[in-house]
């Protein structure tokens, strides 16, 4: 077995069985949680619950990234706040806008869409890669985050570390044969698709649920019982 | 074949003594050839090394002592297309050169002869010249269905294979199909197609991979052996690192572009008119190693990239199933169906429902038990 074989099975049967559990896995979480059943709305609503939804989005990423310090989670923890959203901020550059990874999209997908140069995708990288160191230095000095913080919570940090960290090394070219890191960038990509649904992770989907909910409940203007 | 040397050769052929050395010169060139290895191990300051030891000279000496090489050339499962290459390349110095000094004796293709007189005439050279020719392999070896897939004079391919390879001096596989399978192998690979380092594996197999290789590497290599009379240094492919150690990418005239983040999205647009990075057209350059942007083709005419068209990574092993050959290279070789991504959440959903389920029914039962 020579490094072409090994990119060869990464991109191939790997990356297939990865991507089949995560859907799998995803599906499994979204059943289990809707299916627990929704409470009925019995109060009338005084106002939209659509604007309460588009206000609550339009808030929380488009204005209070930019005057943080009217939110208590930045005022207890400044460090949490600004190096997790500029890890959010690279992440979604990196992922959807470095020219390598689109092609991938565009593959699933069928469509493609415009990319960025890559020193602009490679700092975008760098900043996530900080990001998240300072954000385990976060983890281990702060005394609430200590008792937070268990095995899961550092694999987590780990599973979405090694793929920033070899496709850093790999766009650099560093000291391992190129084909050797494309493979362990797929690889621990591989392993991040399969752990995702198991694992907070999955947040970047349930994000939306809560926003969602929280939305309707900020714009329904009533006391529910 | 006589027993005359090289030198002796190319002087009956008309060959002056001054164009003879700079045919050496640009031997030496073309094997990339700079120090010998003991000589930049002794560190001698740079002005001293150059007068102990000079290629030119060394490659020169080495042609005037030295006979002609014999080779035999096989064919197997190919398309002659590397032959062609090599016999058609552009550049007469060297590889005119190289052609002068080896004696071709058996070739299916450009054998004038046919029939049981080239096969005596192959058997001849090789209990003649046992140990001492050299074995060229076009083509893969098929190795499905009692490897009866391909014959020459009713013997398999195979069979003849292990008997050249038994008495020769080297063996170079050219083409990617007598390196790594090539064509034939690709998925399903119905013959059972290997390429020849698979079934010989007790001799060192220098493999010249591409579609077709770059003539100057297999006469660069070539050179090789008929200078030093021995193999030239290979990679973990059993590539020589004079022609293989870089990617197409790193040598690549389009490499700027591709930092900048400019690429060709199609064929016919802009960016492909103002010789734009082809990377989202399926470009292989970042894990093709091969001389193509270096030396290119046609006496340093131009290469796939460089006329348009991204590179396929042809001297790479399974390159036919590496991928579309114009989907991005850093996309998954092929993506799940419908129908298994289908079944995925079905079963996903189906875990999920009954979890919930199970979740429910606890919660009613601890409802029951706190109303009681």
């Amino acid at each position: 077995m020579n490094w072409t074989d090994l990119l060869q099975f990464s991109r191939g049967p790997f990356f297939q069985i990865a991507l089949l559990v995560f859907v799998a896995g995803m599906f499994y979480r979204l059943a289990s949680i809707l299916l627990l059943g929704w409470q009925r709305d019995r109060t009338p609503a005084r106002g939209s619950k659509l604007g309460g939804v588009i206000k609550s989005y339009g808030k929380g990423l488009f204005i209070l990234p930019f005057i943080p310090w009217v939110k208590n989670s930045f005022r207890s923890n400044a460090v949490t706040f600004i190096a997790g959203g500029l890890f959010h901020l690279g992440l979604f550059v990196v992922i959807f806008f470095g020219a390598a990874h689109m092609l991938v999209w565009k593959s699933l997908l069928g469509f493609g869409w415009f990319t960025l140069p890559l020193p602009i995708i490679d700092w975008m990288a760098a900043v996530a890669i900080v990001a998240m160191l300072v954000l385990a230095v976060n983890r281990l000095t702060n005394p609430v985050l200590k008792l937070l913080t268990g095995p899961a919570e550092w694999l987590n940090w780990l599973v979405v570390f090694l793929p920033f960290v070899t496709g850093y090394i790999m766009t650099h070219r560093l000291w391992f044969p190129y084909e050797l890191l494309f493979s362990l960038h797929l690889i621990t990509v591989n392993i991040m698709l399969i752990w995702i649904p198991f694992s907070r992770i999955s947040h970047f989907i349930f994000y939306f649920f809560s926003r969602t909910i929280h939305g309707t409940e900020y714009g329904k203007r009533a006391v529910s019982p | 074949m006589g027993k005359d040397t090289i030198y002796e050769h190319l002087r009956q052929q008309g060959v002056s003594r001054r164009n003879f050395m700079k045919m050496c010169a640009a031997l030496v060139g073309a094997m990339g050839l700079k120090q010998a290895a003991p000589i930049e191990a002794s560190n001698l300051p740079p002005e001293l090394a150059r007068t102990a030891y000079k290629p030119v000279e060394l490659v020169a000496k080495a042609l005037e002592s030295k006979p002609r090489v014999p080779v035999i050339w096989l064919e197997f499962q190919d398309c002659a297309g590397c032959s062609e290459a090599l016999t058609r390349s552009q550049s007469p110095t060297v590889v005119d050169l190289v052609l002068n000094k080896i004696s071709i004796e058996y070739h299916e293709t450009l054998s004038a002869a046919a029939g049981y007189q080239t096969e005596e005439n192959k058997h001849r050279i090789m209990q003649e010249y046992a140990g001492q020719y050299v074995l060229v392999v076009e083509g893969s070896i098929p190795t499905g269905a009692n490897a009866h897939f391909c014959t020459v004079g009713g013997r398999s391919a195979e069979d003849l294979l292990k008997e050249a390879a038994a008495g020769a001096g080297a063996i170079i596989a050219t083409g990617n199909c007598a390196a790594y399978g090539g064509l034939p192998k690709a998925d399903p690979n119905p013959t059972g197609a290997r390429g020849v380092w698979e079934i010989i594996t007790d001799k060192p197999v220098v493999n010249i991979p591409g579609c077709p290789p770059i003539p100057e590497a297999m006469t660069g290599t070539l050179a090789h052996f008929i200078v030093f009379g021995s193999l030239p240094e290979l990679d973990s492919l059993n590539r020589p690192k004079t022609f293989y150690a870089q990617t197409i990418h790193d040598r690549c005239l389009r490499r700027p572009f591709y930092e900048a983040g400019k690429f060709a999205e199609t064929f016919d647009d802009e960016g492909a008119r103002q010789g734009w990075c082809l990377y989202k057209l399926g470009c292989k350059g970042p894990t093709t190693y091969n001389a193509c942007a270096g030396i290119k083709w046609d006496a340093g005419l131009s290469f796939p990239i460089q006329s348009g068209h991204p590179c396929l990574g042809c001297s790479e092993p399974n390159f036919w199933d590496g991928g579309g050959f114009y989907q991005g290279q850093s996309a998954p070789l092929n993506r799940p169906t419908l129908t298994a991504a289908g079944a995925a959440a079905a079963v996903g959903i189906v875990a999920g429902a009954s979890a919930a389920l199970g979740n429910k029914a606890q919660k009613s039962k601890a409802h029951k038990e706190a109303s009681e």
